[in-house]
């Protein structure tokens, strides 16, 4: 044990002495720290205009209530805010919170029409995606790790030492494990000592932060291994670095496009705008249709409402809301196909997602958003709501 | 050979070296005793290096087996290789670290300890300037770095030395001073085997000289009681090997 302690000691004093590695670590822990920032600032924002909309829904509802009493009128005027708050984890992970809402204003009628808007503020900086932790840990990760150990003994026998630092350890792993080791370390401190900074700040659990440092660790370790086992095998540097960059290209781009595209060239699924067209075209037509025909459409699905629907005029809300219900119902079978469709990209996904595969976790992201996100905001959800209720 | 002791303490029987399907070293049979000087003499490609990189464990043999102080290096490699001071032939150390951070650095991986006026003692030894033992070694000369690596391997009191073309980049005074050196190791009790293409230097200094051609000893010189071995006698049979 004191021998290993003396190793390690030697090697950390010997790793202080050489500039490029702390130039690189260095490097290193200012971009995590920057990925750590500007993921809580990003997700501090995020929490100040919800709770913002938060307030200024109330007063809008209040407005409204204020202003109109009758029932379809208090409907029509008034917004339901509907959002997706982002974790205590979310400074780490932003994912796709800046290309896909996290917040809408919805008003219940022609909910179909309004899902697939994007709030995107910033489509150059989206296109770009966000240097958040995830992003650090799962692309950049690699190449600093191949960048800390490609030389690790084509270095020593370029420069004619290895011979005479083999022949004068005492073991193998009192040099080369002690080497990989005081490095391997300065590198995960420096990647996750801004994350444990950030998970204090945003309270995230004691459970979480474990689990994430093992994922890290395991992460980190095969392609810690990877790089050694390669370097070992081959002589020069510069063949070493470029066949492990070029592994690297493959995993992080190569494989996940190629997935991506043959997930999406597998299931096909229809396009957001195609089911808003199909809705408004529907509720356009209800303007001209007969209203009992309308009726007739919307009692198949809403029977318990077929003795609310008598009125006298020919202007009526009952009757609005009906063809308006009617128009998502005409889009119904194309946004389930859209929905079946992601949850199916998603289980496809299961295997390469595991690969360090930031492109396509988009896909899994996007996924897992639009079922989130299609909760808040399905008729599913609003028949339970109060307003409805009024009707 | 001033050590009366027959000790065998390197022994390499029918050594064969192949590498890539050539041939680097062709039953190759010689020893060294204990307190002896032998050089391995022979031309650029002779297979000087291999011989003792196999003795140090780098190159597997072939067929035949090497020995050092009278164990296989398949037992126990590690502690074998801790009882020699290996010293390359081109030895570049760290050039961001001076001299004394150099020794230590290599000490510690062998888990000695050395004092400071210890490490200064072996950089007197071997007539390093005392104005270059802090300084980076990245501004030495080639004199200079092989002296650095000389006092290494003094420092680490092994038993058995093996040098590699040891007085290449070393002016005459220098070699003459490195020789001196040697043998003051060799009379303590120290075997050194030391390959080297300079007929001259072996000849000042070896108490036998071996003549390695191919990767096959082609010939073998001792030197008479407290006499040298004849240069003359030597070349003249360097030049024939190597024009034959």
């Amino acid at each position: 044990m004191s021998q290993l302690v003396s190793s390690i000691t030697r090697e950390w004093r010997f790793m202080l002495r050489q500039k490029y590695i702390l130039v690189l670590l260095l490097c290193t822990l200012i971009v995590t720290s920057f990925s750590i920032f500007s993921g809580i600032k990003e997700v501090s924002q995020q929490h100040q205009t919800i709770e913002r909309l938060k307030q200024a829904d109330l007063k809008d509802r209040s407005e409204a209530q204020a202003k109109y009493d009758d029932v379809g009128s208090l409907a029509y005027y008034s917004f339901h805010l509907s959002y997706s708050a982002p974790s205590n984890l979310a400074f780490a992970a932003l994912g796709e919170r800046d290309v896909y809402p996290w917040k809408h204003r919805i008003r219940m009628l022609a909910l179909e029409g309004q899902i697939y808007e994007s709030d995107a503020q910033n489509a150059e900086l989206a296109q770009a995606g966000k240097i958040d932790f995830v992003f650090i840990i799962s692309a950049l990760s690699p190449l600093i790790i191949i960048l800390l150990f490609h030389d690790l003994f084509a270095n020593e026998r370029n420069s004619g030492r290895h011979d005479l630092l083999v022949s004068t350890s005492i073991s193998s792993f009192s040099l080369w494990g002690a080497r990989s080791i005081v490095r391997f370390l300065a590198l995960y401190f420096c990647l996750m000592l801004p994350f444990y900074i950030g998970a204090t700040i945003s309270s995230v659990s004691v459970t979480m932060v474990v689990a994430i440092s093992a994922i890290v660790l395991v992460y980190m370790l095969l392609w810690t291994l990877l790089s050694i086992w390669w370097a070992q095998k081959q002589n020069t540097a510069p063949r070493i670095a470029s066949s492990l960059i070029g592994i690297w290209v493959l995993f992080a781009f190569i494989i996940p496009i190629l997935g991506d595209l043959a997930i999406n060239h597998s299931v096909h699924s229809p396009k957001g705008g195609d089911i808003v067209l199909t809705q408004r075209e529907a509720v356009n037509d209800g303007w001209d249709l007969p209203k009992e025909t309308t009726l007739k459409a919307f009692v198949e699905t809403h029977p318990q409402y077929k003795d609310n629907l008598q009125f006298k005029n020919t202007w009526a809300w009952n009757w609005y809301y009906a063809f308006q219900q009617v128009g998502d119902q005409t889009a119904a079978e194309l946004s389930q196909a859209y929905r079946d469709a992601s949850q199916r990209k998603y289980e496809l996904a299961g295997w390469p997602r595991q690969m360090p595969s930031p492109l396509l976790s988009m896909n899994n992201k996007s996924a897992t958003f639009t079922k989130r996100f299609g909760c808040f905001i399905t008729p599913s959800c609003l028949e339970t709501s109060s307003l409805k209720n009024r009707l | 050979m001033t050590n009366s002791s027959t000790q065998t303490v390197l022994n390499a029987q029918s050594l064969t070296l192949k590498i890539n399907q050539q041939t680097i070293l062709n039953k190759l049979t010689f020893s060294v005793q204990k307190g002896e000087i032998y050089a391995l003499l022979g031309g650029n490609g002779a297979g000087k290096s291999s011989t003792l990189k196999t003795f140090l464990g780098f190159n597997k043999p072939t067929d035949g087996k090497v020995e050092v102080l009278g164990q296989s290096l398949d037992n126990s490699l590690a502690l074998l290789r801790s009882k020699m001071a290996y010293l390359p032939e081109s030895a570049t150390l760290y050039p961001h670290l001076s001299a004394r951070e150099n020794i230590h650095y290599f000490l510690s991986l062998a888990s000695i300890k050395k004092s400071d006026a210890e490490v200064n003692d072996a950089f007197k030894r071997v007539a390093l300037q005392e104005s270059a033992w802090e300084r980076h070694m990245q501004t030495y000369s080639k004199g200079m770095r092989q002296k650095t690596a000389i006092a290494l391997a003094l420092l680490r009191q092994a038993p058995i030395f093996l040098l590699d073309e040891p007085t290449s980049g070393l002016d005459p005074i220098a070699i003459d001073e490195f020789n001196l050196l040697v043998r003051e190791l060799a009379n303590s009790g120290a075997s050194i085997l030391m390959v080297t293409h300079d007929v001259y230097g072996a000849c000042q200094v070896a108490d036998r000289i071996g003549l390695l051609r191919s990767g096959e000893l082609v010939g073998e010189f001792s030197a008479p009681t407290n006499g040298r071995i004849d240069t003359e006698q030597v070349h003249t049979a360097f030049a024939q090997k190597e024009s034959a």
